[in-house]
């Protein structure tokens, strides 16, 4: 659906991005991860054209947003950080002007988005009296408008209260599910990412230091609870396992778990417990950009 | 409706739905009307009449509701005209970079020259609109004041003196307005060109009113005079030259050809100022 070939960026001789080479599948939820600077909103910018790349190409589907940007972004919807809008105009007039940009939109469907972000009671008012909920929500539907395939997140739960990140959260995934999009997200909100996003990319400083499924690439870490710690130390050696202070041994990704446990029991050791340690993504990606 | 035109609509919502817009209109009211206060007062009277009587008219007769409103309409136009237009153009495009909407439109499959064409269209609207309130509200005072009669036009700098009937003089007065809005144009193009930089929106702003006011000051010292044509004003000033006895199309047209290229010009090196930015956050 997406695929990020070689893209990178400079400004004023700094490095913005390094290349940086990605893919994202039809009907995936992607997290982009960094630290504030760390390139996304560049990735972002180059992702719909505002930004020129230095070299590397985008490409949409066949097309390539740097040749045909117009054609590229026909199926694209896109919100950013801070939602900006005409605020002295009501939501629905400022959709209608959005959505200008892209094709007529039939008042029908107009409605239709709007109910969907329940927006529907206070459309016709100022933006200016918007929550910043609210705006978030109308930044959604404006996206919504042209019946996107791909949709672009830039941080679309910042600044919501924890009802509001719920309610986004259900909504990108019932966009997912219902109408089969496919979603490139970018968040601080690690934990949301961690419910939302089937595979990450995290950047650092500008250079692309992980990309992929994160859960199935990290080491496995497991906690035991055996008889015989000695003889233990040493099957566990054999399986490429490393002991911490703290007790935890660590196998390397792609570890078969129940392996070990059937070569510790056929050593002799009696392993009354074994439990596997799941890492959050805060953990990995402070791992990864080397925290 | 094809898209363009629904694009367009949505420029003008973005400029006629502002309370600024309505507040600027009320300026120019307001500014019309103490000029024609001003025009009544029996000392400035005595000054017009003078000219008049100078050389052989009748003062009563021409100095009538016309006559009040060319001189509201030209005084109105070098007060308020030039600041406001650039206030407007100056925005066009900085303003929605420095709020964020810009980029919220250059997420959308549309090409940015056809962003620039719009709005340039837009503005020429806007300028246009501009000029049509000034002349109806201008020539509405000055017929509630003055009264039916001659039009008398003095723009010695111009080297324009003419008398003319009522209708004549209507004529003329309504013949002038397409040259003034294309003269108006010019500040807007170049408002317009600045709010393409890389720049805040009062930047834009002041440039194009400080250009303004430079050329302007350039042009009337009189060590200047014999390379007029060079200022953008001189030729900014050839709507009056409608008012002539016999009117001089050659120059108009030369004057007119001269401000569209630079127009044209403001238009280009905007966009291609324009379409080199990067935008992001």
């Amino acid at each position: 659906m997406l695929r990020i070939d070689g893209i990178s960026k400079k400004f004023r001789g700094r490095d913005a991005l390094l290349p940086l080479t990605l893919e994202v599948k039809r009907g995936e939820i992607f997290g982009l991860l960094g630290h504030n600077g760390a390139g996304k909103s560049t990735t972002f910018g180059i992702l719909l054209g505002q930004v020129r790349p230095d070299a590397g190409e985008v490409w949409i589907g066949d097309v390539s947003v740097q040749r045909a940007r117009e054609l590229a972004l026909r199926r694209v919807g896109a919100i950013f950080e801070t939602p900006a809008f005409y605020d002295y105009l009501s939501g629905w007039t400022n959709l209608r002007i959005f959505s200008a940009y892209t094709s007529p939109v039939p008042e029908a469907r107009l409605r239709e988005v709007v109910e969907l972000v329940r927006l529907g009671k206070r459309i016709h008012d100022p933006v200016r009296v918007y929550s910043h909920g609210m705006r978030q929500r109308l930044a959604l539907a404006q996206a919504l408008l042209p019946g996107p395939e791909l949709i672009l997140l830039d941080e679309p739960s910042e600044g919501l209260d924890p009802e509001g990140i719920e309610e986004m959260r259900k909504l990108i995934l019932r966009l997912r599910e219902e109408h089969g999009l496919t979603v490139l997200l970018s968040s601080h909100l690690l934990s949301e990412v961690e419910q939302l996003c089937d595979r990450v990319a995290i950047l650092n400083q500008g250079q692309l230091v992980f990309s992929g499924a994160w859960r199935e690439s990290d080491r496995v870490r497991m906690r035991f609870e055996v008889d015989d710690v000695v003889v233990a130390a040493g099957v566990l050696r054999r399986h490429g396992a490393m002991t911490g202070d703290d007790g935890v041994v660590e196998f390397p990704a792609g570890a078969d778990v129940s392996e070990v446990v059937r070569d510790l029991v056929h050593s002799g050791v009696r392993v009354h417990a074994a439990e596997r340690i799941r890492i959050s993504l805060e953990d990995f990606y402070l791992g990864r950009i080397g925290r | 409706m094809s898209l363009f035109l629904l694009q367009l609509r949505g420029e003008l919502l973005k400029l006629f739905a502002r309370k600024r817009t309505y507040i600027g209109f009320g300026a120019f009211l307001l500014v019309e009307i103490v000029l024609l206060g001003l025009l009544r007062l029996p000392r400035v009277q005595h000054s017009v009449s003078r000219i008049l009587e100078r050389t052989g008219y009748d003062a009563a007769q021409y100095l009538s509701g016309l006559t009040l409103a060319l001189m509201i309409l030209i005084w109105t136009m070098v007060l308020l005209g030039a600041l406001y237009l650039s206030l407007v153009a100056g925005d066009l495009v900085s303003k929605e970079v420095e709020d964020g909407t810009m980029r919220m439109i250059l997420s959308r499959p549309v090409s940015r020259l056809r962003i620039l064409m719009q709005k340039a269209l837009a503005s020429f609207l806007y300028t246009a609109t501009l000029a049509v309130f000034i002349c109806v509200t201008a020539l509405g005072l000055g017929l509630i004041q003055g009264g039916a009669g001659g039009l008398f036009v003095f723009a010695p700098l111009e080297g324009v003196f003419a008398l003319y009937d009522f209708w004549p003089g209507l004529g003329r007065y309504l013949l002038a307005q397409p040259f003034l809005i294309g003269s108006l144009f010019t500040i807007s193009a170049m408002g317009l060109f600045f709010s393409c930089l890389n720049a805040k929106p009062a930047a834009a702003t002041i440039l194009t009113l400080s250009i303004l006011l430079i050329d302007s000051i350039l042009k009337n010292i009189p060590y200047f005079e014999s390379i007029r044509g060079w200022f953008l004003s001189a030729h900014m000033a050839s709507w009056v030259n409608v008012f002539q006895p016999r009117i001089p199309w050659g120059q108009i047209a030369e004057d007119y050809a001269v401000l569209l290229a630079i127009d044209a010009t403001f238009l280009v090196l905007g966009w291609f100022a324009f379409e080199r930015r990067d935008f992001k956050s």
